[in-house]
């Protein structure tokens, strides 16, 4: 086995750009890589083999190693500044993970093993997962689906998503929405500071579900014959069900509680400025699909309205004075109500751009 | 909330009350969302107490808490010589409790960034030692002193992380300590909300968290 690694051991040498390689790995082996700044990307094969790819530029260098039972990447770079270098794994598909950078953005597709993930200036994208499941960004979102087993998601600055997630789920972040959609769960726990909570599962007897926000609103899916006693707490919000729901206790102006059917399971609901819905799946799922094609189309007519530039000549003087009017006026409303919108994906977008730029300027520029 | 129950939620969590007290509490339990959640609250503190690992002090620190007690009595102790974690709380208690949990467990990072201090200097054994005696006496003065310390420490530390990351950090503990301000203004008004009690010790959890997080992405950078 160590010769095996030894002839896979990678460094590249000043003239290559990219490295590959492909070497064997004993039953059980791990992986952990950290990568500064770029990108780690790691997919599943069903082979008991690795193969390591990296896009390193002329200054950048990766390394292979075997510690243990784990297969070590490391990334680096020959002289100055840390390099940008994307990193694109593949792994046997029930390979344990432990991926950290800096300024690096996490992808994995397609592991059935234990995942682990940081990293302080990236976005994290994990589909499947199974067992212990850690998620960290300081600054990105965190999406994860397809996975199973006990799982912790946080960022601090950005959106958290998980879709069709079994297990025990810890999620939380300060600024940005916590969505959860077809969760199965008895056990979850998600909070944010700025931002609204979403979820859409099961309501299983005997567990426990606790939601929370300071400034966001929280809305829950309760199905049709879910036994569970919720308890709803808002300082300045609503509370609203699109169904009946039978008070059994008042704690105050700011607590109740609702039994629902045998009440077995328990739900804690809790936001501060924001208001509190109690939905059906259906009602949520719908809502979803509604925001993504919104969402979608608001892509699509910014798109448009980028490269169209004919449309002032439909206009004549009086509609135009109409139209300054209506801008002044209006114009400060919406820019307030849309920055915080539109703002973290322009920034994200333009991120990503300019990082394609700064590569390729210093990847020509050597 | 029933002051009558909330104040016996600790013993049930022992074990400690007999059935019919326990059939009570249970019956009361069922309808009473506050008290279901301080209930929640005091099980993870508990079970996140009984998480923290045991460690061999420094040194001997024995002498000096039997000098302290010479004027009580001696403490009892199990035949197996082997004491059981016991965690009894108040409500207020409680409330800080969470945060001194988790300031507890950030010790670490804290002291190695801390000024003055090695980067591997280990936790003082004496403050695992004193942990639930910490965890029983802590309150929300406590928890800001400790809030100030922990951020003066990123403050001396920032300019080991990057401005982006500088600029992130602050926004966030300012999001963060807006809603302090908000939860408790609503405090002011209503003292002894539970959920608001909860709310903002839940709030300086989360800033506690935060600041420790990024303490130690500091430490390693």
């Amino acid at each position: 086995m160590v010769a095996t690694l030894a002839a896979a051991m990678l460094v590249a040498v000043a003239s290559q750009r990219q490295t590959d390689t492909t070497f064997a790995v004993p039953a059980g082996a791990s992986l952990s890589v950290n990568n500064f700044g770029g990108g780690i990307a790691v997919h599943a094969w069903n082979e008991n083999r690795v193969k390591v790819h990296g896009d390193v530029g002329r200054r950048g260098r990766v390394e292979v190693s075997l510690v243990g039972n784990t297969v070590v990447v490391k990334t680096g770079s020959r002289e100055g500044a840390p390099s940008v270098i994307d990193l694109d794994i593949t792994v046997p598909r029930s390979m344990g993970l432990t991926l950290g950078g800096t300024y690096a953005d996490v992808t994995v597709e397609g592991v059935q093993g234990p995942i682990s993930a940081e990293t302080v200036n990236g976005e994290i994208n994990v589909r499947g997962g199974k067992g212990i499941i850690t998620l960290h960004s300081i600054q990105g979102s965190v999406t994860l689906a397809d996975a199973s087993g006990r799982i912790e998601v946080n960022s601090v600055n950005e959106a958290i998503e998980l879709s069709n997630v079994t297990g025990e789920i810890k999620v939380e972040t300060t600024n940005g929405e916590v969505t959860l959609t077809g969760i199965q769960s008895s056990s979850v726990d998600a909070g944010t500071i700025n931002g609204d909570v979403v979820y859409e599962g099961t309501v299983t007897d005997g567990g426990s579900y606790s939601f929370g926000s300071h400034n966001g609103d929280i809305t829950v899916s309760i199905p049709e014959r879910a036994n569970v006693t919720v308890t709803v707490a808002t300082a300045n919000g609503d509370i609203d069900a699109s169904f009946p729901l039978p008070m059994t206790s008042t704690a105050g102006r700011h607590r109740k509680t609702f039994k629902i059917g045998t009440g077995s399971a328990r739900m804690e609901l809790e936001s501060f400025q924001g208001d509190i819905e109690l939905r059906r799946p259906q009602e949520i799922r719908e809502r979803i699909d509604e925001h993504k094609r919104d969402h979608h189309n608001d892509n699509d007519n910014d798109h448009d309205s980028d490269r169209d530039t004919s449309f002032s000549s439909h206009f004549d003087a009086g509609t135009w004075d109409y139209a300054a009017r209506y801008a002044k006026a209006y114009a400060p409303k919406y820019a307030k109500a849309y920055a915080p919108l539109y703002a973290r994906t322009y920034a994200r977008t333009y991120a990503r751009t300019y990082k394609r730029a700064y590569r390729d300027t210093d990847t020509t520029s050597h | 909330m029933n002051d009558l129950w909330t104040n016996r939620l600790s013993e049930y969590l022992d074990g400690e009350l007999d059935s019919t007290e326990r059939a009570a509490l249970e019956a009361h339990l069922a309808t009473c969302g506050a008290c279901y959640a301080t209930l929640s609250e005091l099980r993870g503190v508990v079970a996140y107490a009984k998480t923290l690992v045991d460690s061999e002090p420094a040194t001997d620190l024995w002498p000096d808490i039997r000098a302290r007690l010479v004027q009580g009595s001696e403490p009892r102790r199990h035949a197996s010589g082997v004491r059981s974690r016991r965690f009894t709380f108040t409500v207020p208690q409680l409330l800080a409790a969470s945060i001194a949990l988790v300031l507890l467990s950030s010790g670490g990072a804290y002291m190695a960034l801390r000024p003055g201090t090695s980067k591997v200097t280990p936790q003082p054994a004496a403050v695992r030692q004193q942990g639930i005696m910490t965890v029983a006496n802590v309150d929300r003065g406590t928890t800001d002193a400790a809030i100030a310390d922990l951020q003066a420490t990123l403050t001396q530390n920032e300019s080991r992380l990057d401005t982006t990351t500088v600029r992130i950090v602050r926004q966030n503990l300012a999001i963060i300590d807006r809603a302090i301000v908000e939860a408790r203004i609503a405090l002011q008004k209503d003292p002894g909300n539970a959920y608001l009690n909860l709310h903002l010790a839940d709030t300086m959890r989360r800033k506690v968290e935060l600041l420790r997080r990024v303490n130690d992405i500091a430490a390693q950078s």
